[in-house]
């Protein structure tokens, strides 16, 4: 595959069909860090050849920096949206299935021109992420190419399923939820890495960086953490694509993918509607239909 | 003076200028009473209602939220109801999800006309947050040295 | 000759200070992940597992968030409550070198043009026994800056876990002494220091092109992948940026200090509108520079531990090490590239 992966790139260097690759690469063992095998063997953790981290290709020779395998992370649609990413040119980006999705709500924001990209979808059969146990798009769908076979059982994934997570969570007592999150947001620095990763935080001025007035507190307080995570969850109503990056890169380990998979969940249930599945669909939070449920309302 | 025996609900309203507020304005103009624990917040209209709205509201000290605006197909502006109530269902998953109780947020809807109605929704309300209490969950985040 | 205790002697002693009103500090398992945090009792205190934890014990002399002093606008003036002085003494139990060596090199900064009151305060009531490291990671590099997995920088107490349970300790200062007095044996034991991780990039080829690299092309190569969030920093036990916030409604509110990052796009961002550092390549370079010739020049110790925490929380694998290894690699003699 990787081969293959390469192959494409040169190809596409070489007839200038794009003028950028972003791709996944990594440190050769030995070259991140120079370790003999004597004390290797003193060394923990699984980042023994170095994290694997996105790279950008702009000559063809520079293909072999490229690598694809069971740690290749990152959704690098996020790139997409960023001036110094942007100033490279035309850009062939390699997308999970999981990425690609984000591709599909971004068109529809009006984010990204579709045409203006070469979509490059990597056959997945996971990436050790509690969302790959759940994962229909093993092979990407919209893709300009698809590099490889899944090796996955592609029977489709149920609703339940897909929220057994979210359900199971939504089954304790509202004081024990706020228990919960009242543990774990208390650990929460406000670093941003949830917002820096994600795709669909792409607005020029965050709310949370608003202050006249100042919505948000921007203490690392509880009452902080809360606010910003709770609103960040909210903006993402209906857009979160479940790429779970959020999650694995906060620093506290906070488990931030459950805010999201609840308003998924909402957004499945009452509107049949998945971010990223259905190029033509209506986004959710911006549309509205005369015929909404209102039993809530009296 | 303990807080059980004489707890007063502070309950945030928030409704549009259009039909509640007027529906308001309306009970008040027949002198029908109703009880004084209701803060109204007056907005152009209910799709203009930031859900941050509500946590502020928590936030502050309140014990329950009520949010009101023109019935669908009245709205003053066409279409804003229309918006907030996809919102409005959303966020109600949200705040499950978070814990933070739902029972103290109700949504109506308050034509100008319906004067009677808005008491009788701000008695209920009242009287349901009495019985549940002072909201201290969510103060007591907001409150707590992070 | 030398002074040991058991892991099960130090437990007991740490739900002691905890039940005695101290405050504990310690690595504990959250979630899997290796955390500082406080220790409601001893049970929760996690000696093995990963290399060190994500975090940092900066937390416990510099805290993310902290109240400056209270204020409430009345009719014709501003009345201001003070904030009590910190009272309670705080003990920070299995530090890792790279942590505890933050004392040394932040105090500088702290009581440089003006004596941080909070910061000297918490220095003061705050005991640090740090476990020398037996083992590192990919990303720790502590040997490159001049430090190792026992260098006693900062650190009142050493600890070196020998076999079976039992630490050699080493009191290095007056306030471990007082901590450990009589908790202690003599033994014949000595523990074995491992030589810690191999060189990852030279120092001085660092500094020569620090020298002469500010408008080099390769910063902003180098920086590209970098998504401007403040993981690095604020993992880091020497970024010391903080932000002055008034937080408050209604006429009245608290001034507080909290982290900052020099990574967030508005760092720098100026009230007319200007940013002199608006692209991520600068502020990439900046921290770099801040790090490495910057606060050296001024106070004579790098602000950097080697800890590795910075690529550990890094999203994209950036940091101190990876950046300073590429550099160090382009400027070699017998370079081609």
């Amino acid at each position: 595959m990787i081969a293959t992966l390469r192959d494409t790139c040169r190809q596409l260097l070489r007839d200038g069909k794009v003028d950028v690759v972003i791709g996944y690469g990594q440190d050769p063992v030995g070259q991140a860090f120079s370790l003999s095998d004597s004390t290797q063997a003193k060394c923990l953790g699984n980042d023994r050849d170095g994290p694997v981290f996105p790279v950008f290709i702009q000559r063809p020779e520079d293909v072999e920096q490229l690598v694809w395998n069971d740690r290749c992370h990152a959704n690098l649609t996020v790139y997409l949206k960023r001036p110094e990413i942007r100033a490279l040119g035309r850009p062939a980006i390699v997308v999970k299935g999981c990425d690609q999705r984000a591709l599909v709500v971004l068109e529809k924001e009006s984010q990204l021109d579709r045409s203006q990209i070469y979509v490059i979808g990597m056959a997945c059969d996971g990436m050790c992420r509690p969302k790959c146990e759940t994962c229909d798009v093993h092979e990407p769908r919209g893709a300009d190419v698809i590099i490889g076979k899944s090796a996955s059982n592609m029977t489709a994934i149920s609703a339940d399923q897909r929220y057994a997570t979210i359900n199971a969570f939504l089954a304790r007592s509202s004081s024990e939820r706020l228990a919960y999150w009242r543990q774990e947001l208390a650990r929460c620095v406000k670093c941003y890495a949830c917002r820096q990763v994600c795709p669909m935080c792409y607005c020029p001025r965050c709310i949370v960086d608003k202050n006249r007035p100042q919505v948000i507190s921007t203490s690392a307080t509880l009452k902080g953490n809360f606010a910003w995570h709770i609103t960040r969850a909210f903006h993402l109503a209906a857009r979160c694509v479940g790429c779970e990056e959020c999650t694995r890169v906060c620093p506290m380990g906070i488990d931030l993918r459950l805010l999201n998979l609840s308003l998924a969940q909402a957004a499945e249930e009452n509107f049949a509607f998945r971010a990223g599945d259905d190029p033509q669909a209506e986004p959710v939070v911006g549309s509205y239909a005369l015929q909404d449920k209102e039993s809530f309302i009296q | 003076m303990s807080e059980t025996e004489s707890f007063e609900p502070k309950i945030i309203a928030y409704v549009c200028n259009w039909c509640t507020y007027l529906g308001a304005d309306l009970a008040g103009t027949n002198r029908l009473e109703y009880p004084a624990n209701v803060r109204i917040v007056r907005l152009p209209c209910t799709g203009r209602i930031d859900f941050n709205l509500i946590i502020k509201a928590f936030e502050m000290g309140g014990d329950a939220v009520l949010i009101s605006g023109c019935h669908p197909g009245d709205c003053h502006y066409t279409a804003g109801n229309y918006h907030a109530r996809r919102r409005w269902m959303l966020f109600r998953q949200l705040l499950e999800a978070v814990g933070i109780e739902t029972e103290r947020v109700q949504f109506t809807w308050i034509s100008a006309a319906e004067g009677k109605k808005w008491q009788k929704v701000v008695e209920e309300l009242t009287e349901k947050t009495r019985t549940l209490g002072p909201y201290v969950g969510y103060r007591e985040v907001c409150e707590a040295n992070g | 000759m030398s002074n040991v205790f058991s892991f099960a002697t130090l437990r007991g002693l740490v739900d002691k200070w905890i039940t005695e009103g101290r405050h504990v500090a310690g690595p504990r398992l959250v979630n899997d992940r290796l955390l500082y945090g406080w220790l409601e009792s001893a049970g929760q205190l996690t000696l093995d597992g990963e290399t060190r934890p994500r975090n940092s014990i900066k937390e416990f002399l510099f805290p993310r968030h902290e109240k400056l002093y209270g204020y409430k606008l009345g009719r014709k003036r501003v009345e201001l409550t003070e904030v009590a002085p910190l009272e309670d003494e705080q003990i920070v139990i299995a530090a890792r070198p790279c942590d505890a060596a933050l004392g040394p090199i932040l105090d500088h900064v702290f009581n440089w043009d003006y004596a941080d009151a909070t910061y000297n305060r918490r220095r003061e009531l705050t005991t640090i026994v740090t476990l020398a490291c037996q083992s590192f990671d990919a990303q720790c590099f502590c040997t490159s800056v001049g430090s190792g997995p026992d260098d006693p920088r900062g650190s009142d107490v050493m600890l070196h876990a020998l076999d079976e349970g039992i630490l050699e300790i080493r009191c290095l200062t007056e306030k471990g002494r007082r901590l450990f007095a009589g908790q202690t044996e003599p033994s014949d034991l000595k523990s074995d220091v491992n030589g810690g991780p191999e060189i990852s990039f030279d120092l001085d080829k660092v500094g020569e092109f620090l020298e002469s690299g500010f408008e080099d092309s390769q910063w902003p190569e180098l920086a590209r992948r970098c998504l401007g969030c403040g993981a690095c920093a604020y993992t880091c036990p020497t970024c010391h940026c903080f932000d002055i916030v008034d937080e408050g409604a209604g006429g009245q509110g608290e001034r507080a200090r909290n982290w900052d990052a020099c990574q967030f796009g508005m760092f720098t961002l100026h009230a007319a509108g200007h940013n002199p550092r608006s692209q991520q390549a600068q502020r990439q370079r900046q921290r770099i520079y801040h790090k490495f010739r910057i606060y050296p020049q001024k106070f004579g110790t790098l602000l950097c531990t080697g800890c590795g925490n910075c690529t550990r929380n890094c999203p994209v694998g950036l940091g101190v090490r990876p950046l300073l290894s590429a550099i160090s690699r382009k400027t070699q003699p017998n370079d081609e590239s």
